[in-house]
């Protein structure tokens, strides 16, 4: 083992660890600042970026407080198991969105276009018993929330449609 | 002179417990929606907010903290020296306990920044970064302090981890409100996916590295090949997180940025199970009469199978049928619970007889330890795994939201049944676990009275 001479500085382990460190950080979490097709809003970006005294805004809070995007996420793929969900996504849909929820995991649907699908009576009756409208679903009651978080939250979830010219990346495998 | 080590691992199985049980309680909700809703339950039990309670707890409670306690054993040993600053230490200890207090009880209140594994508010952060930096001094220091001259291998890793971890954490959590849109989604599974690979996955081989050939009782097998695993983890997994938006609203260049070094990463993983196996030639048979053992190398094996499937997941194939279904918590569970919880476990059994100077007082609760825990997790997995896939061929099928897919959710219930008795099992068995290492530390304490009233 003596043959290591190397291997008895801490200092190869450390400048050798933050370098390849550093290089990740460039490519995977600093460079995608500087793309072009990341950095443009489009039409869906602004009906999204609603103004602080809204509605919208103020539901978004509510959706966030409450954990939706843990269970739902807002993100449509270029594939076949999304192929009914609307547009498919693209960076410039969330050019205004903090944070931004893509979500991670679909145990309820996704709502990227969810205002599209349902009216607001709608979402206030699924809001309140999920079972009532669609028996055997998983999803928690949040007949707790108050009559201004319950509004706000329909007004957000409303208003999460497509503009009309939006087109969408066409449909691959 | 173990205090330090000891109030990490104490603590740490208060976090291991109640975060579990987040977890059962979460896994019944998948049965009955309405489980434990009753009062102030329904708002502070609720799916959405309980969700990032268990999974906090259990990295930073649990984990993070049984893994500090181990770095506060093996570098001393390793560098045969004291732990530089002890009284530190300790204060990191009760400085940590605190922000996991808060941080449950700020995500339960609702206040939630949303990055996954990173949901505490800024302000906790801010303790948290503080924290990790008072950690990675200690440990610099007692290793620039050694009496022993060369780095043993599992001080690479734990060295590698000191300094990304603080990293990972500052990027991870940058003030969320300041940056915006799919960069920013970008950079919070820069963080997600790195800090289980950059800090335990990387102090967990270090552990492995340092047990096994205490526990075989065999030197380690290839010093070249731990060498090829440290530097290739290094290269690699800093570069997985787009892979979390395959298929998603990001361009070519970066889809390939990020699943090339995913599929790469199958050769640190390799060197590590090569080493692993080698180690352990002609030792095998100790596996059957030795626990610990068994659970590291169970562990190793559960790292080996999460590193397969990781690569094979990240392509744009296998992920437009599993991503978003749960083949992920199943795929999440494997390396957090079967690969690096075994170390630690492993690691528990294996220190605490020798800074409590008491045997580990029953091998039949530690075999029924491994075994439920084993059984459990095999359940767990292979529903959530089998439920997946269904779920992504529904989904293919037209069973994308609306009623269509309720009755998809509807068929999936036999799995998660399936699920939440793997759940049960796994969590009855950190219940042994814990009345085996409480009555291990009584009769140290017995033991050591009486020495000192016949002195």
């Amino acid at each position: 083992m003596g043959s290591f001479a190397n291997e008895r500085s801490m200092l190869t382990y450390i400048i050798g660890a933050t370098i390849l460190f550093l290089i990740g950080v460039f490519g995977t979490a600093y460079l995608p600042f500087y793309d072009d097709q990341m950095q443009v809003p489009n039409e869906n970006a602004e009906l999204r970026n609603f103004a602080h005294d809204s509605a919208e805004y103020r539901g978004r809070e509510v959706y966030i407080r409450e954990g939706c995007h843990v269970c739902h996420t807002m993100f449509v793929r270029p594939v076949l198991a999304d192929s009914t969900l609307g547009p498919i996504s693209q960076p410039a849909d969330y050019y205004y969105e903090a944070p931004a929820m893509l979500g991670s995991k679909r145990t309820g649907a996704d709502l990227m276009w969810v205002g599209n699908r349902w009216n607001a009576d709608w979402h206030r009756e699924h809001l309140l018993n999920p079972q009532k409208i669609l028996p055997g679903s998983i999803m928690p009651s949040y007949n707790y929330l108050s009559e201004q978080d319950l509004e706000d939250l329909i007004a957000y979830l409303m208003s999460l449609k497509p503009s009309p010219q939006t087109e969408g990346r066409p449909v691959s495998n | 002179m173990y205090r330090p080590t000891k109030i990490f691992f104490y603590s740490s199985l208060i976090w291991l417990v109640v975060g579990m049980l987040y977890g059962l309680i979460l896994s019944l909700k998948f049965i009955w929606p309405n489980f434990l809703v009753w009062g102030p339950l329904q708002v502070y039990l609720q799916f959405g907010r309980i969700r990032p309670v268990h999974t906090n707890m259990l990295l930073f409670g649990w984990l993070t903290m049984a893994n500090i306690g181990a770095l506060f054993y093996v570098i001393p040993k390793l560098c045969r020296n004291q732990l530089a600053f002890p009284k530190m230490a300790v204060s990191l200890a009760y400085i940590w306990n605190f922000v996991i207090v808060a941080g449950s009880i700020a995500l339960t209140l609702g206040y939630t920044t949303t990055t996954e594994y990173g949901e505490w508010p800024l302000w906790l952060d801010v303790v948290v970064v503080l924290g990790i930096i008072t950690l990675a001094f200690i440990c610099f220091t007692t290793i620039a302090q050694r009496n022993e001259k060369q780095l043993y291998v599992s001080l690479w890793y734990f060295m590698g981890s000191l300094i990304w971890l603080p990293g990972l954490y500052i990027i991870g959590n940058l003030p969320y409100k300041l940056l915006s849109g799919v960069p920013q989604f970008l950079i919070f599974w820069f963080y997600g996916h790195n800090v289980i690979g950059l800090w335990f996955t990387t102090v967990g081989v270090g552990l492995i590295y340092y047990l096994l050939p205490y526990l075989s009782k065999n030197p380690l097998y290839s010093h070249r090949l731990s060498l090829i695993g440290f530097w290739t983890i290094a290269t690699f997994y800093v570069w997985n997180g787009p892979h979390h938006l395959q298929n998603g609203p990001i361009p070519m260049w970066l889809m390939k940025a990020g699943i090339i070094p995913s599929v790469l990463l199958i050769i640190p993983v390799w060197a590590v199970l090569a080493n692993v196996f080698g180690t352990m030639k002609g030792k095998w048979h100790v596996v059957a009469h030795n626990t610990p053992l068994k659970f590291l190398v169970s562990g190793s094996i559960f790292y080996l199978i999460t590193c397969l499937q990781g690569p094979f997941q990240s392509l744009q194939g296998p992920s437009s049928i599993v991503k978003f279904t749960d083949w992920v918590p199943g795929h999440a569970h494997l390396p957090v619970f079967g690969a690096f919880s075994y170390v630690a476990f492993a690691m528990m059994y294996y220190v605490l007889p020798k800074i409590t100077y008491q045997n580990i007082y029953s091998e039949k609760l530690m075999e029924t330890h491994f075994w439920m825990s084993t059984i459990g997790l095999l359940l767990f997995t292979f529903s959530t795994w089998t439920a997946g896939v269904f779920e992504g061929f529904a989904w293919i099928e037209g069973a994308q939201y609306g009623l269509r897919f309720v009755e998809m959710l509807i068929a999936m219930q036999p799995f998660f049944w399936i699920r939440a008795v793997g759940g049960v099992l796994m969590f009855v068995a950190q219940i042994f676990f814990i009345i085996n290492l409480y009555k291990t530390i009584r009769l140290s304490k017995k033991t050591q009275n009486t020495n000192e009233s016949t002195a």
